[in-house]
């Protein structure tokens, strides 16, 4: 039949068509390739490729790569004498030396890395001395380098060696043997977009393993680029102020919710973690008692003190405890039962009304205002603000706070809740917990009449814009919210505020001191606020570790923060 | 009953059967011998295990298979799906079924239960009877798991399986325009199919047909394995002596290119003697397939001869770069039980047609 003639053809025909493919590659071209062989001319090259580089607002360098020159030999080619010779040139001890080239690679004949990042005369030393040195090379890499050092340490992190775990799971076009990851900050949240893809390339060598061709190449590509909402000019000038305290300072625009400013002292030079040969100061680093590698504006949280009385306020104006004019009697103290709670003024602050107590910061309105409210009622509003949970941001450490109540204080410390812990928690203390960014986010809100802000980090890629979610509001009333934006305002304007150290003469600001207990230490000191007071553009928080009172220490801060604002943004006149 | 079995059996058949077996195992000992895993004891199970299934099938008769074609088949396509869905979580080809110490290929397997399918389903029907509804019966049976198993990924697999198919359609009879009219189809809608395609799977399709764009991954391999085969010359550098292969330059060299091995170790003459054994093979199987007037054996032969001729084909075609890379065995040579058990089986089936031949 016809079709079993075809498929006799198709079959033999294909079998004879291997034979003579084997025999051009076998017999023919046999030689040839028992020469590639024997002196395994093919050599694998994987590069690298070049990291992203992160940008501040003004496109100043917050991240790049620097050159490196790093000395690698293929020891395959490496013969006895370039041990002894290498050591002295290199200023290493010989096993050293035998040790790195022993090392696992990639791919049989790759390079192995002898010594990274060498002195530019150290690298002209070696070629003068290639011909005694077969097998041995230089190499043109690029380091990771952070040319602000210190500042904004936390928030761009650093990268670090691929570990034996993540080389096995991860795919092999982006990661390598030797590949760096992002380990803390925008390093390790965008590291998917700042590494790239790697490229390779196979060479043929000669006997000696000298280059001779490229057989097939596959170009590496570099990663994207980042831009940040950051104002690294600015940040740099905050983080001079922090110098010595433990504190962290954060100030977000208000039009675009990017944030200008995030700084935490004390910081860290993450050149440290990513240049070769830094291990003394790497353990320095981790081993400092104030913990300079902790992110205080996102990563701790702390008892905001009398800055929660906004929240407090806001709480009670709603559920109708109170109205703006209502009044309230301080004494100096507020009893209950047996337990007397004490107002900071000793002698009492009189009669106050809401906007009154807010400017004095009177504790024992708003005992009376927790007497009145039930922990839910507080929680709520709290929890509408965003305390209590972690925000959308591209940070490394962010810790949610907490937002007790009594399902929570019966959880986790087996006792009731009692009346009193409600007086503690409307002055801001109790077991409430805030980070500096959280009360930042509360100042904003504020400020923008009640429509919840997400602050942010990077900037939206050109082109993409995205489509902005209808704006959510807290659920408090806009009249309330203008309120206590009229209250903060007499914070730092009126003469009877607790924030007028912070006052500035070139417009009005609108802000909130705090000074949470923290026995057996000094208080913390806080302040949070918002400028100008008519058509903000920013929001604002400072906080210093065991600073002491929020209206001297926050407050002097807060100052030098405002006019340092003013002289890059504002009118300039200072 | 001995000495009708020792009539019935097709000699030049068995001989090429059992050399092929042999020689497979020397190579897969050769390509692992240093290597702790003992791949050649484990071959040895499995020629064991697959041997005994051959008596079985040509015992059985390739009747009794045909007739649990279709439970066979259900259950092979549930087995690749729960391939698909139960290793989603491990990285890499998913193919393999764990069942407890023993890992086995459902693909290879499949390949056999599409083959039975259509051998009955096929010989069932007339050629001049509703041509079209048999088309698209046979079209949507071996569809199934060819996309089932494209999605592993296992292109090589799925190509075998394509070409298997389309020999049995072509040898049933089914007329040239439906050739024609499937490639013209399959021409137009590559271009929707590319399009939806993610940008990985492209790369991966476009590195398959151009090893040279990954010069790091599949393209060191081919040129390796070229260079393993090439310098084994005329006469070979002899048993054992694979400096190539020994020294890893090649990799999966048990499995899918164990021919290189066998290549560099026994060079052009041993390549000729073993292209001869499988041409030997194929002969038989076309030989028995005349003495038979059934028509689902006949289309049986047919489909298993073009299954092993394209693994053949394809397997050594990639290894000196006529082909593009994929996992797929050399059969009765590599290592690889599911490969062994199913080829032999088929084999088995086909050697029963012989004895239950009506032409003499």
């Amino acid at each position: 039949m016809m079709r079993l003639r075809i498929i006799r053809i198709v079959v033999f025909g294909g079998l004879a068509v291997l034979g003579l493919g084997l025999f051009r590659v076998q017999v023919l071209q046999g030689p040839m390739y028992r020469a590639m062989g024997e002196q395994n001319r093919i050599r694998l090259i994987p590069m690298e490729a070049f990291r992203g580089k992160v940008f501040d607002r003004a496109t100043r360098l917050l991240a790049t790569n620097r050159v490196s020159y790093d000395v690698v030999a293929t020891p395959e080619d490496v013969t006895p004498p370039v041990f002894p010779l290498l050591a002295r040139l290199l200023d290493i001890p010989e096993s050293e030396i035998r040790k790195r080239m022993s090392a696992p690679r990639e791919y049989p004949f790759a390079p192995a890395l002898i010594k990274p990042d060498i002195p530019r005369d150290q690298v002209f030393n070696l070629e003068e001395m290639k011909p005694d040195l077969p097998g041995v090379s230089i190499r043109i890499s690029g380091i990771r380098y952070y040319p602000y050092h210190t500042t904004a340490s936390h928030l761009i992190g650093y990268i670090g060696k691929i570990n034996e775990k993540e080389y096995a799971q991860l795919p092999r076009d982006r990661y390598g043997m030797n590949s760096l990851l992002g380990r803390l900050g925008i390093e390790k949240i965008h590291d998917a977009s700042l590494r790239g893809w790697r490229g390779g390339r196979q060479i043929e060598v000669d006997a000696q393993g000298n280059f001779v061709r490229v057989l097939s190449e596959k170009k590496a590509q570099p990663g994207r680029d980042l831009t940040l909402t950051l104002d690294l000019d600015f940040q740099q000038k905050i983080e001079q102020m922090l110098v010595d305290k433990r504190a962290s300072v954060v100030v977000l625009d208000l039009e675009s919710e990017g944030l200008l400013a995030l700084a935490s002292s004390p910081a860290f030079d993450p050149n440290v973690f990513v240049s070769p040969g830094h291990s003394k100061e790497r353990i320095d680093i981790l081993q400092d008692k104030s913990s300079p590698m902790i992110d205080r504006g996102t990563g701790s949280a702390y008892p905001p003190g009398s800055i929660f009385k906004l929240v407090t306020a806001m709480a009670a104006l709603e559920k109708g405890v109170i109205t703006p004019q209502t009044r309230l009697f301080c004494p100096g103290h507020y009893k209950l039962g047996k337990r007397v709670f004490h107002c900071w003024e000793a002698d009492g602050h009189g009669s106050l009304n809401l906007y009154e107590a807010i400017e004095r910061s009177c504790n024992a309105f708003f005992y009376k205002l927790g007497a009145r409210l039930a922990p839910e009622d507080i929680a709520y509003y709290a929890r509408q603000f965003g305390l209590g949970d972690v925000m959308q941001l591209e940070v490394s450490s962010m810790t949610p706070g907490l937002v007790p109540d009594r399902v929570w204080k019966e959880k986790h410390t087996r006792e009731a809740w009692y009346a009193g812990d409600t007086l503690s928690f409307a002055i801001g203390q109790s077991y409430l917990l805030t980070s500096p960014i959280q009360i930042l986010r509360l100042s904003a809100i504020i400020a923008k009449n009640g429509f919840v802000v997400e602050p942010r980090l990077v900037m939206p890629v050109a082109g993409s814009e995205e489509l902005r979610p209808e704006k959510k509001r807290v659920a408090v009333s806009e009249a309330n919210i203008k309120v206590i934006q009229k209250a903060m305002l007499n914070v730092v304007q009126s003469n009877k505020g607790t924030g007028q150290f912070a006052r500035v003469n070139f417009d009005k600001m609108a802000a909130k001191t705090g000074t949470a207990q923290a026995p057996p230490l000094q208080a913390h000191s806080w302040m949070t606020g918002f400028f100008p007071y008519d058509k903000p553009k920013i929001a604002f928080v400072v906080f210093v570790e065991h600073g002491g009172p929020g209206g001297i220490t926050a407050a002097k801060i807060v100052n030098d923060t405002i006019k340092l604002w003013n002289s890059i943004y504002g009118t300039g006149v200072a | 009953m001995a000495r009708a079995w020792h009539r019935d059996t097709y000699w030049p058949f068995v001989i090429s059967f059992a050399g092929l077996l042999g020689l497979g195992l020397l190579f897969v000992h050769s390509a692992s011998h240093y290597d702790p895993a003992h791949y050649e004891m484990r071959q040895l199970f499995w020629v064991a295990v697959s041997l005994f299934f051959f008596a079985a099938a040509f015992l059985l008769g390739y009747r009794t298979f045909l007739g649990f074609s279709r439970l066979f088949y259900g259950v092979i396509i549930l087995m690749l799906l729960y391939v698909l869905v139960a290793s989603k979580a491990r990285l890499g080809a998913q193919r393999w079924l764990e069942i407890g110490p023993l890992a086995l290929q459902p693909s290879e397997f499949a390949k056999l239960a599409v083959l039975l399918f259509l051998a009955d389903y096929l010989g069932g029907r007339p050629i001049f009877e509703k041509e079209q509804a048999t088309f698209f019966g046979a079209a949507v049976v071996a569809g199934i798991p060819i996309l089932l198993i494209l999605k592993q990924p296992d292109l090589g697999t799925a190509l075998v399986l394509a070409a298997m198919v389309i020999a049995m359609l072509f040898y049933w009879g089914l007329k040239y325009r439906y050739f024609i009219f499937s490639i013209l189809g399959f021409v137009l809608t590559a271009p929707l199919i590319w399009a939806g395609l993610k940008d990985y799977q492209r790369n991966r399709i476009m590195v398959f047909l151009n090893p040279e764009r990954d010069p790091l991954g599949a393209g060191y391999t081919a040129i390796q394995s070229k260079i393993a085969i090439g310098s084994g010359g005329l006469l070979g550098k002899g048993f054992l002596q694979g400096t190539q292969t020994q020294l890893k330059f090649v990799p999966e060299h048990h499995t899918d290119f164990i021919f290189c091995v066998f290549g560099e170790e026994m060079g052009f003459w041993g390549a000729a003697v073993l292209l001869s054994c499988y041409g030997i093979l194929f002969y038989s199987i076309l030989r028995i397939l005349e003495h038979t007037t059934d028509v689902k054996a006949r289309l049986l032969a047919v489909g298993l001869l073009a299954m092993l001729f394209s693994q053949v084909f394809i397997n050594i075609g990639m290894s000196f770069g006529l082909m593009p890379i994929t996992g797929i065995t050399l059969p009765l040579f590599s290592y690889g039980g599911s490969s062994l058990v199913s080829t032999a089986l088929g084999l088995g089936m086909v050697l029963s047609i012989h004895k239950e031949r009506s032409i003499f």
